[in-house]
């Protein structure tokens, strides 16, 4: 017998419910109710092909947007997603527009005040109209919708429709990220006082798109600016937004395809062969890898009018793996100043070389960090390819699963390798000095004077209102401060010596011969005959160093406090901003009221009032010494001051970031 | 002692058989979404086509769970044919209707998108939802309380 | 006959629905104490395979008990050969959760394991059984 029992028909029967059914009733009312509402408030977003005033995403050509990629590389999708690669150009959107639009006042502007209104999802701004020829006076004010975005990092920059068919414009105004506040459009660019930057229609289109976006394609029906804007026929596409997968990776369409079939897929996964479909940029030689990245982030131009014509068309040739220079000249004038390229380059633009390089041909603007590699000789000099650097030997585009980092704090750190934040980066490839550090840096194990990153890759390139690292890897040399004025690493950090006490070090440790030396030079600390007498970028460089937290360690601070203030005067606004910010960050320095971008008067009045404050603390004379142009009274050496800056490069500089 | 068909509930075999077809009819869309995955279709998997996946999803399972809900109220009739009391054709008709608009709401909310035939897919859910409840608040409201 | 397996799917049933629950918990440790094999965020596939297994372990539990039960219930409606279904069922009722599981173990990114292999073959047997059921009625 079964030990399971079964069941019986219930003895008793159930009671019968009640007749009435208007609980069915109410409840089924009710949620016809809901879908009714559900329905009613349902507001479906237009596809991108519907969208018209501004540049759609269209992949084409191969080209099938990151949104493919996702279901068989999450992991990589994440990261990417995180970088600051993808957000370079987005659409405008709650996430994507950073400042507040909402009613907000803009006086940080050119002209009149920008004022900005949220309509809903949409962003608006009304502001002079740049394109107005006529009479200043006159100047009408003009209402448009922000759509694109460039930046998320530093800096959020709009742009808006200009009302001609896909064609874009800036706003007047920039507005910085950390900072939380605008900037007018001008004075967050390095560029003389006295020379105002055209802000063009159709910039964005023709210019930001190639670097900025994945496969973009300009689309002008006329080469840009070879004729009036409105009489052109613009119908910009980018297969997408931001710098995407493909941008690295080549089209993928027939990876795509290729791995549809399970079979296949996992095939591939089993193995350790290359997909022929697809590119890995890290499986390519040295060369051709960096060169992937160099597609961006390097100086470089169109052979011909016919490249950028079909360009224009068909958007940039190149695809990984291809040799870059194929399709385009990558300027190099450490190497090939006198080639006609660049020749034809500088004569179109007589400041190009300096706006970008420094005397020797080595890159001084960031962004072109390829050029930086080209340049360093643990590049250009290499053996072999293993022990070739390439970007990959330091920086990663896709954080790998086993790094304990965040990928937010991945993305804010440059992308670094795993563990090549540290001493790691170098000595993959200079193994013998790791086993005496100290031997080889000279400075204690651990402090900022033994990062290979100080010494070989100090702060000089210029950028985004601050400097990154410089790319042409290189050793401190007083040769090259003094023959090219590019500071070097030593005096960057030790802010309060000269250039005699860095070339005395250099002698005495490496056997590095000193070069000639002026009076000053061996007399007042590098960093002050820099921001007295160097051009702007230089100043600027300086600037940035005084507000450096390692060389503020060094060097002490109370010192640079009125050397600062005095650059509160720069002509440059891009100076006056990183010295307002390296004040700010130094502790014996009183409060800074300043708007760097505000009427010269107030930013006048204000440096004053900065420095009379100065005067009535204690850390004023807190230390006095001949090479920090201060005296023994405390008083600044005004007359060695004056003398720097009238024998000071006052050249006007534009860095073309 | 088995239940002969003569002690059967009028509607435990249409239940039952209800149960097993659904049963067989979304377990072959979980099938079918098995198929997406593996061959890694575009317009299942695609970023931007998540609530799709959702939606799809949703119905395979709450048809699955709807077919086993058949089972288990035709099963039920057998042991308590009078489960349901006199509203055993509304709680019948109730399951029916829901077993159609929870998982077809689900299904057709997730073929387009957007849109408003995205939209108008969602009024069935809530109702089929609603008719679900009423048929388990019928049943569960006739079964005797424990002593 | 009908007796044999309904015993054999009451007992299936249940300890089927047992190991889906302890995985049930399991999966819930492996969250509450964020352990980093589950829940790194690389491990998403890992995730989702294993919710798919203890999901569908706990339905094919009860799957296994709503058949049992249905042969004594109302065995009028059990279909004429219940070898078929039942092995079927039996089938489905391994390689489904099985194979996601295993799927799950070791992932290729966006891909489950090899394992997964189990899945497909055991939802065609499921549907065999549910079918040859359904038919029966």
């Amino acid at each position: 017998m079964s030990a399971i029992r079964r069941p019986r028909p219930s003895a008793r029967p159930l009671e019968p419910a009640p007749p009435s059914s208007w609980p069915l009733a109410v409840l089924l009312a009710a949620s016809l109710g809901l879908g009714l509402a559900a329905f009613a408030n349902f507001d479906p977003s237009t596809s991108e092909d519907q969208v018209t005033g501004r540049p759609i995403a269209r992949p084409d050509n191969g080209y099938v947007s990151s949104d493919t990629c996702q279901s068989c590389h999450p992991g990589e999708y994440a990261s990417w997603h995180g970088s600051f690669h993808r957000t370079m150009t987005q659409v405008a959107s709650e996430t994507s527009v950073r400042a507040d639009f909402a009613g907000v006042e803009v006086t940080n502007t050119h002209g009149r005040p920008m004022r900005l209104e949220r309509v809903g999802d949409e962003f608006w701004a009304e502001f002079d109209d740049p394109g107005w020829e006529g009479p200043d006076a006159d100047r009408p004010r003009i209402r448009r919708q922000v759509v694109l975005v460039t930046g998320s990092h530093h800096q959020n920059i709009y742009w808006y429709a200009t009302e001609h068919e896909r064609g874009l414009n800036v706003l007047p105004s920039v507005y910085l990220i950390k900072e939380a506040r605008w900037a007018s459009r001008s004075a967050v660019v390095l560029h003389p006082p006295n020379q105002s930057l055209a802000m063009l229609d159709g910039h964005w289109n023709a210019i930001c798109i190639a670097c900025h976006t994945t496969q973009g394609k300009t689309a002008f029906s006329t080469p840009f600016r070879s004729e009036a804007f409105r009489d052109q026929t613009i119908d910009t596409t980018v297969a997408e937004f931001g710098i995407a997968c493909e941008s690295c990776h080549g089209p993928a369409e027939e990876h795509i395809q290729a791995h549809r079939n399970p079979v296949q897929r996992y095939r591939q996964r089993l193995t350790d062969a290359p997909d022929p479909t697809i590119v890995q940029p890290t499986r390519l030689d040295p060369q051709r890898s960096s060169q992937v990245c160099g597609q961006c982030h390097s100086v470089w131009e169109f052979y011909d009018l016919e490249g950028e014509r079909l360009a224009n068309e068909h958007g940039l040739p190149y695809r990984p793996g291809d040799e870059l220079r194929d399709t385009r000249f990558v300027a190099q004038p450490s190497v090939d100043r006198s080639s006609d390229a660049i020749r034809t380059l500088a004569a179109t633009d007589p400041e190009f070389l300096r706006g970008s390089f420094w005397p020797d041909g080595t890159i001084r603007v960031s962004g072109r960090e390829y050029n930086g590699l080209l340049d360093s000789p643990c590049f250009r000099d290499a053996s072999t390819p293993e022990r070739t650097l390439s970007c990959f030997s330091c920086h990663a585009m896709h954080k790998p699963d086993n790094d304990p980092r965040s990928v937010v704090n991945w993305a804010d750190t440059h992308q670094m390798a795993t563990g090549m934040e540290s001493n790691e980066a170098c000595l993959q490839c200079h193994e013998p000095i790791r086993a005496n550090e100290q031997a080889h840096t000279r400075h204690a194990a651990g402090s900022s004077g033994s990062s290979c990153y100080n010494c070989h890759m100090p702060y000089t390139s210029y950028g985004l209102l601050k400097t990154v690292r410089s790319h042409t890897i290189s050793s401190p040399s007083v040769t090259e401060s003094v023959r090219l004025s590019r500071p070097n690493a030593c005096n960057l950090c030790h802010l309060d010596q000269t250039l005699g006490w860095t070339a005395e070090q250099l002698e005495a440790w490496y056997d590095i011969s000193s070069p000639p030396l002026s009076e000053d030079q061996r007399s007042v600390a590098a960093s002050l005959v820099w921001l007295l007498g160097g051009d702007a970028g230089l100043r600027a460089i300086t600037a940035q160093a005084m507000g450096w937290t390692p060389a503020q360690a060094v060097s002490g601070t109370s010192w640079m406090v009125p050397h600062l203030g005095e650059a509160l005067g720069d002509d440059y606004d891009a100076v006056r901003f990183i010295a307002a910010r390296a004040l700010r960050s130094i502790p014996e320095a009183p409060s800074l009221t300043y708007d760097f971008d505000g009427p010269r008067e107030v930013r006048v009045a204000a440096a004053i009032s900065f420095l009379r404050a100065w005067r009535g603390t204690p850390a004023r004379t807190a230390r006095r010494a001949p090479e920090l142009l201060i005296d023994a009274d405390g008083e600044l050496r005004l007359d060695v001051m004056r003398r720097l800056a009238a024998r000071g490069d006052r050249r006007p500089l534009f860095l073309r970031e | 002692m088995a239940v002969s068909s003569h002690d059967q509930a009028p509607l435990t075999r249409t239940h039952v058989r209800l149960g097993w077809w659904s049963l067989a009819c979304f377990l072959s869309l979980g099938f079918l979404l098995e198929l997406l995955h593996g061959f890694k279709i575009g317009f299942y998997l695609d970023v931007g086509n998540e609530h799709r996946r959702l939606m799809w999803t949703l119905a395979h399972a709450h048809g699955a769970l709807l077919g086993m809900v058949h089972l288990a109220f035709g099963l039920s009739l057998q042991a308590a044919p009078s489960l349901g009391g006199n509203r055993q054709p509304v709680v019948s008709t109730c399951l029916v209707g829901a077993t159609v608009l929870l998982p077809g709401g689900f299904l057709l909310g997730g073929i387009w998108v957007e849109g408003q035939l995205t939209a108008l897919a969602f009024l069935l859910v809530p109702v089929g939802g609603a008719l679900l409840a009423t048929a388990i608040f019928l049943v569960a409201r006739s079964v005797p309380r424990p002593r | 006959m009908a007796d044999r397996y309904f015993r054999r799917h009451l007992h299936l049933g249940w300890w089927t629905l047992l190991a889906a629950v302890a995985l049930g918990l399991g999966l819930a440790l492996l969250r509450l104490f964020d352990v980093e094999t589950y829940q790194h965020p690389a491990h998403e596939t890992r995730r989702l395979m294993w919710t798919l297994a203890h999901v569908h372990g706990a339905v094919l539990g009860l799957l296994h008990i709503l058949f049992g039960v249905s042969l004594t219930l109302a065995p009028s409606l059990a279909p004429p050969s219940l070898r078929l279904p039942s092995r079927a069922l039996t089938a489905a009722g391994l390689l489904l959760p099985v194979g996601f599981f295993l799927g799950g173990v070791s992932t290729f990114a966006g891909d489950p394991g090899l394992g997964i292999v189990g899945v497909p073959v055991g939802a065609v047997c499921l549907l065999v059984a549910v079918v040859a059921t359904a038919r029966g009625q």
